[in-house]
């Protein structure tokens, strides 16, 4: 064959890479851009799955009765006097119930939270409170997990830095409650968590003298996110260990040993070398289970079902129980701008090289 | 000497750690086994023992039905044979489709090459939920069954992630030996197939285990895509929603023993594999 000029050469590269690349963008087009296109569009309809009802435009309906908040003041409930009504018994104020004072016009607001500010009770209130709750459940718990998971992963990482025997079969036991499936391992923890001494963690706790060995840790509000997070942080602490690993392993050993020289502890070192080094792998780390985190599903699905939701077991039960879906599409939406914001973070400071130019 | 007794205290320390890690790590895997062993009985004292024992004689007992049960368990077996299906189809696909991607972005030169690259990374990010009614309904109305719609959707993470990491295997090949193939009169799919694909078949392993854990993991497409189809269901699936054969309540000794067997094919996965999965982890998020 004879030997064409540079220019031809490189417009057959040009073309073969776009031959190369179109599977990838075909499929990626079918099924992540058109659905999410299809998802936005949906969102301001009020389309019920399966239904013989037509379909109509809404506008931002579903928005408005997904995120429509508002804050009263609850006022006290007076006696024929016009006292306010306090418990004899534990000195606490008695306020009227909150839906007296909710709007019920032309959405009725319900209670989903009260808090007391400068010694007067408010109450939030919102159209969708199981939406609210969500959020904010799924918020904490991932500011929770992701903290928790930073501590304990960098111990982690630390570990199985350091030279032992057996270095090896420890990265692959770290290794263990990543690869097995979220499934299995809610399954396996919402039986260690049972509400009675069947369960290892009421056993152990009456072991130690603390509860009666009936602590309903899935069931009681108090404990139920307390759960999710331990749960959570089992089992995605070693994948934040491995990448703190990688970047521990790109630090160069003679920084320490000058360190060593200097006299300076292992505390300080870690401290003043090690934490500034990896702040990079920090950062890229944290964004990554930041949006790991806020999309959790599996768990809150399996452990909690219909008990408590995060952002997507609400879309999910919206759209496979309610069959609403005008609804879950804008709750899908929402998601999705939130975990927009904290991805375009990641990309920030992650950056992508590309050596054409 | 206070040096020396300073390192042994270390060491000691080290190993305290090593250990307290481990059994974070292992118990609640101890736990499943444990009571995967357990008859109803045994599964019903309290308090629990950290041993099966016979809830009268106390004695150290295994009870083994319930791995006969989950062998026997008609939808269980499917769910095997469904989850093999659909995890090694997804693999196999993301590897031969992404591959291509990998090397179009990693070696060739062609117009566009920065945009391609962030719509990549963009994608190994995107957030399956967010398009969930979209697919649901996508699949409904072309009428596509729960099996190649998995096979399909779960490309939604695989891909993205196959073609990120591959790029950058492919990128840190030499330049050279793509030139003198091309000197060679090899066409540029010539130099890939024939000569690049070989030497990245490290990392096509790398990426092509990374790619079967999280098919085989994969759980709210294959919930929501099976939900009207049991038969369908992979074993993500049919653990959190055990079907029951024998007893009335929840089965958990049965569902502790098909979340064990589930696992095993992974865990000898991670133990054979632990270096290029940590490699291949590590390569997705980090490397540029």
């Amino acid at each position: 064959m004879a030997r064409q000029g540079g220019s031809d050469l490189a417009r057959r590269e040009q073309r073969l890479a776009y031959w190369l690349l179109a599977p990838t963008f075909i499929i990626l087009l079918a099924i992540a851009i058109y659905p999410l296109f299809s998802v936005f569009y949906t969102s301001f309809t009020n389309n019920v799955f399966a239904s013989a009802a037509p379909t109509e435009f809404v506008g931002f309906q579903n928005y408005q009765r997904l995120l429509s908040m508002t804050i009263r003041q609850l006022p006290p409930r007076l006696d024929e006097a016009g006292r306010p009504i306090v418990d004899p018994n534990t000195g606490a104020v008695q306020y009227e119930s909150a839906v007296t004072v909710l709007p019920r016009e032309p959405i009725r607001f319900r209670p989903v939270t009260q808090f007391d500010l400068f010694g007067t009770r408010y109450v939030l209130g919102a159209t969708d409170p199981n939406f609210i709750r969500a959020v904010w459940d799924t918020i904490v718990f991932a500011v929770a997990t992701v903290f928790l998971e930073l501590v304990l992963g960098m111990i982690v990482a630390l570990i199985v830095n350091a030279n032992f025997k057996g270095r090896g079969f420890m990265r692959a036991i770290i290794l263990i409650p990543w690869a097995i499936p979220t499934a299995v391992s809610s399954q396996m923890w919402a039986y260690m968590l049972q509400p009675n001494r069947t369960g290892f963690f009421n056993t152990v706790f009456w072991y130690l003298g603390l509860g009666n060995g009936e602590i309903p840790f899935l069931s009681d509000p108090a404990w139920q996110l307390p759960s999710m997070i331990m749960i959570d942080v089992w089992k995605t602490t070693p994948f934040m260990a491995l990448l703190l690993l990688a970047g521990l392993q790109l630090i160069p050993g003679d920084i320490y040993e000058a360190a060593d020289v200097d006299g300076a502890g292992p505390v300080r070192q870690f401290f003043q070398l090690t934490l500034p080094l990896l702040k990079g792998t920090i950062a890229v780390a944290l964004v990554f289970r930041t949006l790991d985190a806020l999309r959790v599903f599996d768990l809150f699905q399996i452990v909690l079902g219909q008990a408590r939701y995060s952002m997507a077991s609400f879309t999910y039960y919206e759209l496979i129980q309610n069959r609403q879906m005008g609804y879950s599409s804008a709750s899908s939406v929402v998601i999705f701008l939130v975990l927009s914001v904290f991805a375009v973070t990641y990309m920030r400071s992650l950056g992508v090289k590309s050596d054409d130019h | 000497m206070t040096t020396k007794m300073k390192r042994r205290i270390n060491r000691i320390l080290l190993w305290v750690l090593i250990v307290l890690m481990a059994v974070w790590m292992l118990f609640p895997f101890y736990w499943a086994i444990n009571s995967s062993f357990k008859s109803e009985g045994m599964l019903a004292m309290t308090p629990t023992t950290f041993i099966p024992r016979d809830p009268v004689t106390r004695e150290v007992s295994f009870f083994t039905r319930n791995y006969e049960a989950v062998f026997t368990n008609q939808a269980f077996l499917r769910g095997i044979v469904n989850s093999v299906i659909v995890a090694t189809s997804v693999t196999l696909l993301s590897l031969a489709i992404g591959s291509f991607a990998g090397f179009a972005l990693g070696k060739l030169r062609y117009r566009g090459k920065t945009a391609t690259l962030y719509v990549i990374l963009a994608m190994t990010m995107f957030p399956a939920i967010a398009v969930l009614t979209g697919l649901y309904a996508m699949i409904n109305n072309l009428g596509i069954p729960p099996i190649p719609s998995m096979i399909i959707t779960y490309m939604l993470f695989t891909l993205p992630f196959t073609a990120w990491v591959l790029t950058a295997f492919f990128r840190e090949l030499p330049t050279e030996i793509f030139q003198s193939a091309q000197v060679d009169g090899a066409s540029p799919f010539q130099t890939f197939y024939m000569i690049m694909l070989p030497l990245t078949a490290p990392a096509l392993v790398t990426t092509g285990l990374l790619a079967f854990i999280g098919a085989w993991n994969e759980y709210l497409f294959a919930l929501t895509f099976t939900s009207i189809a049991p038969d369908a269901r992979t074993l993500p699936v049919i653990i959190a929603n055990f079907p029951s054969q024998f007893s009335r309540q929840i089965p958990f000794g049965e569902i502790m023993a098909g979340g064990i067997v589930s696992s095993v094919p992974l865990i000898a996965l991670v133990f054979i594999f632990q270096r290029r999965i940590v490699a291949g982890l590590t390569a997705g998020a980090v490397k540029g």
